[in-house]
């Protein structure tokens, strides 16, 4: 009888299951799953790169960003630092990693490859974590990097050297030497990944060591290798394996054009070395509805917060007298999707990292420049009017960022043509016009990189309100080269210097098929005058413009200006035209980035759930 | 013809105390007399005739005098009043007059003044220290109910309900309420220690009707029906405040489909008038050694939502035999089966709705989308709902069989000695079915259907055996021993489905095997849990004299969701009760009938946590790896806890119960004090752990409070006049006292030791900022006067500047608490007519308006969509409550918007009022054999006073949502919290009753 007090459950796994074999593939298939936590989060992507030269907070923005942007909006803390996200979701996944080694280590069943696989993500969250944070735990509750199954509300941090002498490099090394050239399945972890990773880690703990510009770390240590050895010999292994991951590519390798790197139907093309999947084949292994997206948990909906409200664009019925039509409607394509005007870029990131526009094809590969008519996959019929009641077909421009200032002033006053949206009228043009010193808060280029791209449209607008279902991208082949490069520029050497090693990406630059802006095919070579317009000597800000050039608005721009601590350097002033429509005129922010700012605050929820000592866990400066 | 006998004696009472002013009369011939002051009497009547005794508020006495001259002492019993009403006390039935727990008790008939769905709907405000909430406003939902306040924070807080003598495993709603005898609630541990682990939040025992012993058979006919309409329309703005809003944002121009002189009430276009329906027999007779009970019910609840619809019919009977001298069997069994349906139609679209958007197309079609400024919502009309009723459905159908067995041998040699077998066998049953058809409900008119369906089954079986002894000895010491061993299972189990892209809309949810597109089985949807609990119980009531009592219990529970090592526990629990009433030095007291002090202690505890829950679990996460290689990934969420053990509540219980001037006045005073240990907890654990939770005995709370119910009876019968009146307030101080060591608050639950559980943690609204106020540039940075002014709670600069802006810091712990809360009823009859009123009140405490918060996107004072009526800030009107539109945001909405959704939660309700015709004995009546007939009219919900939320909203300040439903963003408050959101609007119904019996 006493039977009736037993359990067995049906319907959940016990975490027994996670000593089969079934129980550590699913495990490894957890640890990327757990990318789609952090790459693609709107929350977390924001802290990744507002408050950079790159970004600030736009028209809509709410804390989440205001804190982020450290102009003075609000004040960055423990509860408002979005950097939470990773805090919040890479401890669980470390914890699984650990447990499939260990476990796995036990079974003779289970390959090398397959367990590197989970070494890769255990160093890959150490690493970003000792990047954000400074030291973290290497002990979870269990001992040193090991499986936990305690309760354990305790935490003490380890330095930043040890995180990195005793678990991202290791972790990294052994990946690098057991991972497959190609991947086991689509996205997989690779030989040619873990070099990537191994490479960035050396160049950003040399950096660390370093120290070039008296930036503190915590927890409190000596900026010395346990290792025993110093920042150039970090350089020189980050070089080193980032050019030996060059010259064995396996599968890998750049694209010909840079438009295609970012364009959806080309989405996981052999450039990238790991992304946070999704699809539009099932809403359930997507992690996200396919129709209609809150913006939470697994979803892909980093893409929204740089879109800006472009539904507001009006163009009239009438060429006599002007009665508004909405002429860009929301639509789920690349150049569109769902605006929700919470951060914008800076004019700076339009007219200074983007000064070349028609050499360099990344400009046009980054952003959305010239909003398109679409009403007619609205429904709406009839004849459509802009500017000077030019009559437009779909298709047609309606408004365009311009690539410079024009000679003549624009004219912005909406008077005649109201745009609705604040944009102005050339002589001579049927689109509206917004200028690069022109851009505000609330009204600018689009982040065409980002945006939707599904197959389901039909001949309708499609589904806009869903998060994305293209992968988000996180690591890239073309990165190997900035690494050697940045390396290069800090004394390390070998056969390709930092000039060679950038020239490869801005040839590359240089090609074009197509052309965004023009919304057509366009089969140029600039390859020569983008490697004509290398300067002589490469120096570190010049990697760092050119990085912006390539990965804006992906999620670098953060952790590449706190590497090099030129955060305060370049991003401590920035210009952007005011929140309102016809707000026009460059307003310049100075940022308050103090060198505490280097490291992020450990989350509020950490600190509420710890026991001990919570005074000495956070890091200074922040409460 | 003999001159009679004479008979004298003396008249005394229970007590021995001698009455006077007994009336005697002869049941032959005319002679009477009464008692005198010693309660005397002589009298001759006819030899071998009746003598009959009576006395106000005493059974009448017949007793047959010989033929001989004789001295009587007569002892007269008292009527069975409120006195000594039997109280159904759990494993049997108490006198009132004897109870030493805590036990609330209301009769059917009392419940049934305020006709309902069902129980939980029918008793609130009824019963001191018993809050019934509303969570949903559609039709056929419960309430949620809490006893004597909120005690666990993650285990389960409802009560054990408990049908017929068997623990109850389906919904309340699955109850008839017109099958109802009585209904007792035990609310202290004294009283609820005897069941064990599953009494700490309250038992709710539901005794329902059975036949007499004796009596004819009667049939009785229940019914009433009526129309019903919104109580008030949600507050949103017309055309014209719609247009001023809108341009003092001066962000959003008129979207195409709207125009500055259109005045659409698109709540006027969307509600329908509901109906409600009810209709019960019921058939009940009862011969000398059996009786039996057979009744069957339909009823229905149709709301103002278009599409929404409960309804329920139910089939119940109950049969007892004597057999033999020893041997007693009976059966009961309650049966329903019940379909709800329309939560497909959610209200924000509606409300959301530009006024100035004209819905019509120039042919005067409905359009498809109103385009306004941001958005192009799909238009929801009630015409339009009902035109694609079968494209747009959501049912729930749920059948469930409740029946009890028992049998009982009286022990032939053992005076008072019985035994007992229960034998409960329950089966539930509840079937959902979804469709959403090609672009319904969507701006793109191509968005795939989906379909989805759900089936859930419960199996639940009880075996309880028990023995027990009563007996009264020398007359005065009476005592009652109860012992049971029990044994409970119960199954659940629930599968569901999910598919995109049927075909034709004519397969709705039946066949989703025809999907084209995905077809999900998500694993979160599939549940099984097996839970069983096994007890020995052992209870000992004595009384002596009926002046002392005492009753002690002690209770052990095996459970099945606790760790191996610590799955049973042993709880104690006494109660004493002293009757002051009959002690001797109160005899010249006249106007006491009765008081009595009680005190209890005991213990209870809780199991009421997940199955499962000690195991640990995996959770999995779905990915893809490419377009189309799916796979599913797990990882530890939770951790095992092999030490969880009991969450324990100790009860401290004091009562007086007291009648005066023959129970004109009567009433109950209680003081309680539980405190809640080893709370079973969802412990969240660091991030740095790895794991996110295991579940353990951490934290305790506190409950204390004091409740007052009162009955009097005004006016009785004077010139055909009589008013009764009752009324029960109470209040219950909650606190948080610990949880997990070294832990003071809890921010993400919003746990704060030292403050009530349910709490909102947000900034607190002070005011606008106002032209000239100083700091705003420090305070709010980007600020803007006429924005929301929330308190600041850090330090000053010597020269008296703010050291930084307002930030989470600021936050503070705002307590929803009310400070008392009750209600009352009242009848006053003049002849057969009656008019009778039932409320509720409540002051202080928070109500929470998602409304006028910024999670319901309803306030968001830009014009992007339609507002709440408010009045807002211009620099005319500054001392308006609600920001300056377009001001500084936060997300979509005004910065520290959330702050305007709290209201003071004061008001005092109106739920019923009835006016009755009692048909008298008229000859017609006896003619087609009617014993009785009642005719009423009744309006439910008339009015509110009292609210400053109604005031400033015309709306019902009853919550209709939990705070993580029907609001725009579902994780601003915490699901506990109960809002008004955008569910259902609050009714108000015109009945027609009538109550038949023949």
């Amino acid at each position: 009888c006493s039977k009736i007090l037993d359990e067995q459950p049906r319907s959940i796994y016990e975490p027994g299951f996670f000593t089969t074999e079934k129980g550590i593939q699913g495990g490894i298939t957890s640890m990327y799953a757990h990318l789609r936590y952090i790459y693609g989060n709107a929350y977390y992507y924001n802290a990744t790169l507002t408050g950079t030269d790159e970004v600030t907070y736009g028209q809509q923005a709410d804390d989440n960003f205001l804190a982020m942007d450290l102009s003075g909006r609000a004040e960055l803390n423990s509860n408002n630092s979005r950097a939470d996200v990773l805090w919040n979701v890479v401890y669980s996944n470390i914890n699984t990693a650990s447990g499939i080694i260990e476990h796995a280590a036990q079974m003779e069943t289970v390959s090398d490859a397959l367990i590197a696989e989970a070494r890769f993500f255990r160093a890959f969250d150490y690493f970003m974590l000792v990047q954000t944070f400074g030291g973290v735990p290497l002990d979870l509750g269990a001992g040193e990097l090991a499986f936990n199954t305690n309760p354990s509300r305790t935490s003490a941090r380890n330095t930043v050297p040890e995180v990195y002498t005793r678990a991202i490099f290791p972790d990294l090394r052994i990946a690098v030497n057991d991972l497959p050239d190609a991947g086991r399945v689509t996205g997989g972890a690779t030989k040619t990944l873990a070099r990537l990773y191994l490479a960035k880690a050396y160049l950003t703990y040399a950096w660390w060591l370093e120290n070039p510009n008296n930036i503190p770390t915590y927890p409190e240590t000596d900026r010395t290798d346990p290792d025993g050895h110093d920042a150039q010999w970090y350089f020189q292994q980050a070089y080193d394996i980032a050019t030996e991951a060059i010259d064995n590519p396996g599968p890998f390798g750049l694209q010909e054009t840079f438009y295609d790197v970012n364009l959806g139907p080309n989405d996981r093309n052999n450039e990238l070395l790991l992304y946070a999947d999704h699809t539009e084949t099932s809403e359930f292994y997507n992690g996200s509805s396919l129709t209609y997206s809150n913006g939470e948990g697994t979803e892909n909906f980093a893409g929204w917060m740089m879109t800006w409200n472009y539904t507001e664009i009006r163009s009239s019925s009438s060429n006599s007298a002007w009665t508004a039509v909405s002429s860009v409607q929301r639509e789920a394509v690349q150049a569109l999707g769902r605006p929700w005007v919470r951060m914008s870029p800076t004019i700076g990131a339009i007219t200074n990292t983007f000064a070349d526009k028609t050499n360099d094809s990344r400009y046009d590969g980054t952003f959305t420049t010239v909003y398109r008519g679409n009403w007619n996959k609205a429904g709406v019929s009839g004849p459509v009017y802009n500017v000077n009641y030019a009559p437009v077909s779909p298709g047609d421009a309606i408004l365009t960022f311009l690539d410079e200032e024009p000679d003549q002033a624009i004219d912005y006053s909406n008077s005649m043509y109201n745009s609705n949206v604040g944009a102005g009228i050339l002589p001579g043009r049927s689109d509206f016009v917004i200028s690069p010193r022109g851009i505000s808060r609330r009204v600018y280029p689009g982040l065409w990189k980002l945006g939707p791209y599904r197959t389901d449209n039909g001949n309708g607008l499609g589904e806009p309100n869903a998060a994305s279902t293209r992968p988000f991208n996180i690591a890239k082949f073309s990165e190997l080269y900035f690494i050697a490069a940045e390396a290069a520029v800090k004394g390390a050497s070998g056969a390709r210097n930092a000039r060679d090693l950038i020239n490869v990406i801005r040839a590359r630059a240089g090609k074009w098929r197509w052309d965004n802006n023009g919304n057509t095919e366009k089969v140029a070579d600039n390859s020569a005058a983008m490697v004509a317009g290398t300067p002589a000597t490469i120096d570190i800000n010049y990697i760092l413009a050119e990085r912006s050039r390539e990965y804006y608005g992906e999620g670098y721009r953060w952790y590449d200006l706190v590497r090099t601590q030129k955060w305060e350097e370049l991003a401590g002033v920035y210009e952007i035209c005011g929140p309102n429509i016809g707000d026009h005129t460059p307003i310049t922010v100075t940022r308050s980035i103090q060198p505490y700012h280097y490291l992020r605050p450990i989350p509020r929820s950490q600190l509420d759930a710890m026991e001990g000592d919570r005074e000495t866990y956070q890091n200074p400066g922040y409460n | 013809q003999d001159d009679g006998v004479g008979i004298s004696g003396v008249v005394v009472d229970e007590t021995g105390e001698v009455l006077s002013g007994v009336s005697i009369r002869s049941s032959a011939g005319t002679a009477s007399t009464s008692t005198d002051d010693g309660g005397r009497f002589t009298i001759r009547v006819p030899a071998n005739s009746t003598l009959i005794f009576s006395y106000v508020g005493y059974t009448a006495q017949e007793i047959k005098v010989g033929g001989a001259d004789q001295q009587l002492t007569v002892t007269m019993v008292a009527e069975a009043s409120a006195l000594d009403e039997v109280v159904v006390v759990g494993y049997g039935t108490q006198r009132k007059e004897a109870v030493t727990g805590s036990v609330a008790t209301i009769g059917g008939d009392q419940m049934r003044d305020v006709p309902s769905a069902n129980i939980s709907q029918a008793l609130q405000g009824r019963l001191p220290g018993v809050q019934l909430s509303q969570t949903s406003s559609q039709p056929g939902a419960t309430t949620q109910i809490r006893i004597r306040g909120t005690r666990s924070l993650n285990a389960s807080n409802d009560p054990l309900v408990v049908l017929d003598g068997i623990p109850f495993p389906g919904s309340i709603g699955d109850i008839n309420p017109n099958d109802i005898k009585s209904i007792d609630i035990l609310k202290d541990a004294s009283a609820t220690a005897i069941y064990g682990s599953r009494g700490a939040n309250g038992v709710i025992l539901v005794t329902t009707n059975k036949g007499q012993s004796g009596q004819p058979a009667r049939v009785s006919y229940n019914s009433f029906q009526g129309l019903k309409n919104v109580f008030s329309k949600y507050p949103m703005m017309n055309g014209p405040e719609f247009v001023a809003l809108r341009t003092a944002a001066g962000q959003y121009q008129n979207g195409l489909d709207e125009s500055d002189d259109v005045d659409t009430d698109w709540q006027d276009l969307f509600y329908r008038t509901g109906n409600v329906i009810s209709q019960d027999v019921g058939v009940s007779a009862g011969t000398e050694r059996g009786n039996y009970n057979f009744g069957g019910g339909y009823f229905q609840d149709e709301g103002v939502v278009p599409t929404q619809k409960y309804s329920r019919i139910s089939l119940r009977g109950t049969v007892d035999q004597q057999l033999g001298d020893y041997f007693r069997i009976g059966f009961t069994t309650n049966n329903n089966y019940n379909v709800t349906a329309g939560s497909q139609v959610g209200l924000y679209s509606v409300l959301s709705m530009s006024p100035i958007a004209n819905p019509y197309n120039e042919d005067g079609t409905w359009k498809r989308t109103i385009r306004m400024p941001l958005d192009d919502p799909w238009t929801v009309s009630r015409e339009i709902i009902e035109s694609v009723q079968d494209q747009w459905l959501n049912e729930t159908r749920a059948y469930a069989t409740y029946n009890s067995l028992y049998g009982e041998v009286s022990v032939p040699w053992v005076e008072g000695l019985k035994y007992r077998i229960n034998l409960g066998l329950d089966y539930r049953q509840s079937n959902g079915g979804a469709y959403t058809g090609e672009g319904i409900n969507s701006n793109n008119p191509t968005t795939p259907s989906t379909a989805s369906i759900s089936n859930s089954h419960t199996y639940h079986w009880v075996v309880e055996n028990l023995l027990s002894y009563d007996r009264t000895f020398a007359g005065k010491h009476h005592i009652n021993i109860t012992g049971l061993y029990s044994a409970e299972q119960n199954k659940f189990n629930r599968s569901a489905m999910a598919a995109r892209d049927i075909p034709a809309d004519a397969f709705q949810f039946y066949n989703l095997g025809q999907a084209l597109g995905e077809i999900t089985i998500d694993p979160a949807g599939q549940q099984y849990e097996l839970w069983g609990l096994m007890s020995w119980m052992g209870r000992v009531m004595y009384s002596y004299d009926d002046r002392y009592m005492l009753s002690a219990t002690l209770r052990s529970d095996g459970s099945s969701r606790l760790a191996t090592s610590h799955k049973w526990h042993t709880y104690p629990a006494i109660s004493a009760g002293w009757n002051i009433g009959r002690e001797a030095f109160m005899r010249d007291v006249s106007f006491v009938d009765m008081l009595k002090l009680r005190v209890g202690y005991g213990q209870t505890s809780n199991q009421a946590i997940a199955p499962y829950a000690t195991l640990g679990r995996l959770n999995t996460r779905p990915y893809n790896f490419g377009n189309d290689n799916y796979a599913v990934g797990y990882y530890v969420s939770q951790l095992p806890n092999a030490g969880l053990g009991w969450e324990y509540s100790e009860t401290w219980n004091y009562g007086v119960d007291f009648a005066f001037w023959n129970s004109r006045l009567s009433g109950t005073l209680e003081y309680y004090s539980t405190q809640t240990k080893d709370l079973l907890m969802n412990v969240n654990l660091p991030s740095t752990a790895g794991v996110g939770s295991y579940t353990a005995n951490v934290g305790q709370t506190q409950n204390k409070g004091l409740e007052l119910s009162l009955n009097g009876v005004i006016l009785e019968d004077r010139n055909g006049w009589t008013w009764e009146a009752g009324i029960n307030i109470y209040g219950n101080r909650n606190k948080l006292v610990a949880l997990s060591s070294g832990q003071d608050r809890d921010e993400n639950n919003w746990w704060f030791v030292g403050h009530p559980i349910d709490v909102v943690f947000d900034h607190e609204y002070i005011g606008l900022w106002q032209e000239g106020d100083p700091y705003l540039d420090i305070l709010e940075p980007g600020g803007n006067v006429g924005m929301i002014k929330v308190r600041y709670t850090g330090d000053y600069n010597a020269d008296g500047t703010p050291v930084r802006a307002i930030g989470p810091d600021d936050r503070q712990i705002i307590s929803m608490q009310p400070n008392f809360q009750g209600g009352f009823n009242t009848r006053i009859a003049y002849k057969n007519v009656d008019l009778s009123a039932v409320g509720m009140f409540q002051s202080g405490g928070k109500l929470i308006s998602t409304l006028h918060s910024s999670s319901g996107y309803l306030n968001l004072m830009s014009g992007r969509r339609n507002n709440v009526q408010v009045d807002y800030w211009t620099p005319e009107n500054t001392g308006a409550r609600y920001p300056a539109p377009g001001g500084a945001i936060s997300g979509d909405n005004p910065r520290y918007g959330s702050t305007l959704g709290y209201f003071d939660a004061s008001h005092l309700k109106i739920r019923t009022l009835s006016l009755g015709y009692n048909f008298g004995q008229h000859n017609w009546m006896d003619r087609v054999g009617i014993d009785q007939l009642r005719c009423y009219v009744m309006v439910q919900n008339p009015f509110v006073l009292l609210s400053p939320f109604h005031r400033e909203t015309g709306m019902d300040p009853e919550t209709n949502s939990f705070g993580d439903e029907n609001a725009a963003v579902t994780t601003t408050y915490q699901s506990r919290l109960l809002t008004i959101g955008t569910n259902a609007p609050a009714t108000r119904s015109f009945l027609f009753g009538v109550n038949l019996a023949f």
